[in-house]
């Protein structure tokens, strides 16, 4: 009798706990919204975690923005629930001319878009060649959106492929004073550090920042083999 | 014979109810107060103002209300555990808040601070005391009013300096239930029209404070002192961030203030200095000839200090306190059980502390030639001959609090002749012995001290520094029983003339500027006229202060109007100022050798438990509107960068 009851128990424990967790829980959000920040068409190189835009959705009570942060190859995603949204970009983020049209972004399942953005300077060209205990990068930029001016441009050595100004072994950098003439290509020497000397790789990258914007833009990093 | 009494009854029923007379309903409430008795009482006003000044906004303060969240009104209250999260110092205390060491980056609402909801109440208070206030005296009245003012214009400058300029409310705002709130949805205001109306509100107001002497209310000086503190960040902000590449401006001048208006400003900001200077009723504390206690003294003694301006004071026999002590003695003197040690300053400080020859601060530890160690006889000995301040503001390895020496050594160094090198041996325990059956080649001296400094324990520092300034020395301070009582300065005469300084030099009067700075060197152990014009640049005044006014809530301010903050705080590892540093004593073990055995060396290293280096982007230099103010008055514009 006893062992009954306690059997009874338990089992309505149970059958409480089982249905316990229905009503009171949404689902996730399963809709996947990716794209890319693109000029011309091409991604953009950027700071790992620096550069955020944000998507609003009008018709709720809730009116706050979702903050997508872009990774450093330019991409960004977001799981979302279905709808339509305004993708903006954030006043002063990014490497690039403010623009405060928003962006459309109908939801249904996948979605994809590209960002177009009006950058100030763009990479266009790099090469890296290794002398020694030095890495020397060339690099040609050009100026795409004329309102503010070269302030310097910086080399990067790292032991991953997560290269920025934050993350970095090893920087040089040539400020604009400089530089004679930013249409030819640009040499830009680093040494190699000690800790990143004995490890048969590093991986370099090529930063170009305008004044008064934080953020650089930089160039794919690209592994070099020691 | 029933009717009777029945008519009866009802004869005196209908008494019953009359006789009472007509005020038996017109009672004073005994747990309301009325707005009368409020605005007619000098003491109840009293009782308000307190509440007003206890819940003025400032970063760091010596409270500690729960400090995981904004409270609903966004009046972002005091938190001590803030002097770690930028240079000056980092935590070392209870690993719950190791993040202050990991700030990968400041939120964009860190500094975040609405708090309309004090405005209002002072806004209403001011219209309620002209209204119900018939008894009061018109001295009363004006004293009491120009009060209010001057907390209602400080508030704005906690405002405009977090937020950039902000809606200028000065009635209540009182809702007409017409369906249309637009008419009370004020827009910002233009950030210089915001330090105009504080400069504004302290001319018309100086004369009716009254409080002469007090340190607690606010008197002219006070708010002189403002005005001083205010210009001077009005007329750095109009300068320096219109030399920045690219200036930080909203289209509508809601953040940015003109160029052209510094030199007015910073006008402004020295005659009121000046005024306070020359008003004789402050001083210099210089009661204690012991320079360094004597620096200490001036910050925390509350008898016979004429230094300190204005103070936000806590008393013990009064059940107000707090545990700033308690969290922040030394390990090795702490007198509780848990806690102490959380707030130690960093390596990067002290170095800022200059040698009395006027000489960089900088420590040394190696030779010049950077082949050996530099050898000290004792522990202190590193720290000879430095501004008197750095042992007001901080406790070195072997200095003294509370008539404790307060022991520090990391661990020893032992010579191994064969490698030709030092080993390096640190304890797994405070106040472990270098012998027993752990180290059994030990020669049983101590190996770890109980005040450490430790890489991985904690509670006990991580930097080989502790916190003086601010920590309370009375007896039993720092049990949570007691507790303690140390005031929390506002203003003190040393910022004045800081400020003084560095107006005077904005405006180019290098002789006054380096006047004002000799002068309060001199009480930090300096020669007369130890800045001249000729020696006096815009580093030596930022530096002096960086070390006068550490852990008194400026630097993070200062670094921001200087528009310097997203360079000094750039996030790299590899910019020593962004990375807080730790200096390590060890003891020589090298038998055999007199000038080196038992004798101590030093090693500068990134703090161990530090992690992120600091992280200061330009959107932090306003932080940013909460979206739900926004969507109650969409005339508000968002900051730039967010």
């Amino acid at each position: 009798m006893k062992t009954i009851n306690y059997i009874y128990s338990l089992l309505s424990i149970v059958v409480i706990m089982a249905m316990g967790c229905e009503k009171d829980n949404f689902d996730a959000p399963t809709s996947m919204l990716t794209g890319r920040v693109v000029h011309q068409g091409q991604p953009l190189g950027l700071r790992s975690g620096g550069v955020q835009l944000e998507l609003w959705q009008h018709g709720y009570d809730l009116f706050s923005k979702i903050p997508i942060h872009v990774d450093q190859d330019g991409s960004f995603s977001a799981r979302l629930f279905d709808g339509n949204y305004k993708l903006v970009l954030l006043r002063g983020n990014g490497p690039w001319a403010d623009n405060t049209d928003s962006l459309d972004v109908n939801l249904k399942g996948t979605a994809s878009v590209d960002v177009p953005v009006d950058p100030y300077f763009i990479i266009t060209n790099q090469s890296f060649q290794r002398n020694g205990n030095e890495i020397t990068g060339t690099v040609t930029i050009q100026q795409v959106n004329t309102s503010r001016s070269l302030e310097r441009v910086a080399i990067y050595l790292g032991q991953t492929l997560i290269v920025d100004q934050n993350n970095s072994a090893a920087r040089a950098e040539v400020v604009s004073g400089a530089i004679a003439d930013f249409n030819q290509p640009i040499e830009l020497t680093v040494s190699i550090p000690a800790s990143l000397a004995d490890k048969g790789y590093l991986f370099a990258r090529i930063g170009v920042k305008a004044t008064g914007v934080a953020e650089y833009l930089y160039s794919q990093p690209q592994q070099i083999t020691l | 014979m029933k009717r009777i009494y029945q008519l009866a009854i009802l004869s005196i029923l209908p008494l019953a109810f009359l006789s009472c007379a007509k005020d038996w309903l017109e009672r004073t409430p005994k747990n309301i107060i009325l707005e009368e008795q409020v605005w007619n009482d000098p003491k109840q006003i009293l009782g308000l103002l307190a509440n007003f000044y206890d819940r003025l906004p400032t970063d760091m303060g010596l409270n500690d209300p729960d400090h995981t969240s904004i409270d609903a009104n966004q009046e972002r209250q005091a938190q001590w555990r803030r002097m770690a999260d930028y240079d000056d110092a980092m935590w070392s205390g209870f690993s719950n808040e190791e993040g202050r060491n990991n700030i990968v980056n400041y939120p964009f609402d860190r500094w975040r601070v609405w708090n309309y909801s004090l405005v209002r109440d002072i806004n209403l208070a001011l219209e309620n005391i002209e209204k119900y206030g018939v008894s009061l005296s018109g001295e009363q009245k004006a004293q009491f009013s120009a009060e209010l003012r001057f907390l209602r214009a400080y508030n704005y400058f906690e405002l405009v300096k977090r937020m950039g300029g902000v809606p200028l409310i000065t009635t209540q705002l009182i809702y007409d239930y017409s369906g249309d709130p637009s008419y009370m949805q004020a827009p910002r205001a233009k950030e210089a029209e915001v330090y105009d109306f504080i400069a504004d509100e302290v001319d018309a107001i100086k004369d009716d404070l009254g409080n002469t002497g007090s340190n607690t209310r606010a008197n002219k000086y006070t708010a002189l002192a403002l005005k001083s503190r205010a210009m001077l960040y009005a007329g750095s902000l109009a300068k320096y961030n219109n030399e920045m590449g690219g200036p930080i401006t909203t289209p509508g001048g809601e953040v940015g203030i003109p160029a052209s208006r510094a030199d007015e400003y910073f006008e402004k900001s020295l005659a009121a200095s000046a005024e306070i200077i020359t008003s004789g009723g402050y001083a210099l504390y210089q009661n204690n000839p012991d320079l360094g206690e004597n620096f200490y003294e001036a910050v925390v003694r509350k008898t016979g200090n004429d230094e300190v301006i204005f103070a936000w004071d806590f008393l013990s026999s009064k059940d107000k306190r707090h545990g700033f002590a308690y969290d922040n003695i030394p390990r090795s003197i702490r007198e509780d059980n848990l806690s102490s040690s959380n707030i130690t300053p960093s390596l990067n400080l002290v170095e800022r502390y200059e040698y009395l020859d006027g000489s960089n601060g900088e420590l040394k530890t190696r030779t010049a030639d950077n082949s050996d160690f530099i050898y000290y006889d004792q522990v202190t000995d590193i720290f000879a001959n430095k501004d008197a301040r750095l042992y007001g503001t901080v406790i070195y390895p072997g200095a003294s609090f509370k008539g404790l020496t307060v022991e520090m050594q990391a661990g020893v160094m032992v010579w191994n002749a064969a490698s030709n090198s030092y080993q390096t041996v640190e304890g797994a325990d405070l106040g472990s012995t270098w012998g027993g059956e752990s180290y059994p080649h030990g020669d049983g001296k101590l190996l770890t001290a109980t005040g450490g400094p430790h890489r991985s324990i904690m509670e006990v520092s991580n930097t080989g520094f502790y916190l003086r300034k601010y920590v309370d020395s009375g007896p039993g301070t720092s049990t949570r029983g007691i507790r303690s009582d140390v005031w929390w300065v506002w203003f003190r005469l040393g910022e004045v003339y800081l400020n003084a300084a560095e107006a005077a030099f904005e405006l180019n009067r290098d002789a006054d500027a380096a006047q004002y700075l000799s002068t309060l060197r001199e009480r930090a152990g300096f020669g007369a006229n130890s800045v001249t014009a000729s020696t006096i640049t815009v580093e030596r005044i930022r530096n002096e202060r960086r070390v006068e006014l550490a852990f008194e809530d400026h630097r993070v301010w200062d670094l921001k109007r200087w528009r310097i903050a997203h360079d000094v705080w750039n996030g790299s590892s590899s910019n020593p100022d962004a990375v807080v540093y730790a200096l390590y004593p060890y003891r020589v073990v090298r038998p055999g050798d007199a000038a080196r055995d038992g004798k101590y060396v030093f090693v500068k290293m990134a703090a161990p438990r530090f992690r992120a280096p600091r992280f200061f982007q330009m959107g932090n230099y306003y932080s940013s509107i909460d979206q739900g103010v926004i969507n109650n008055n969409p005339k508000i514009v968002r900051n730039p960068f967010h």
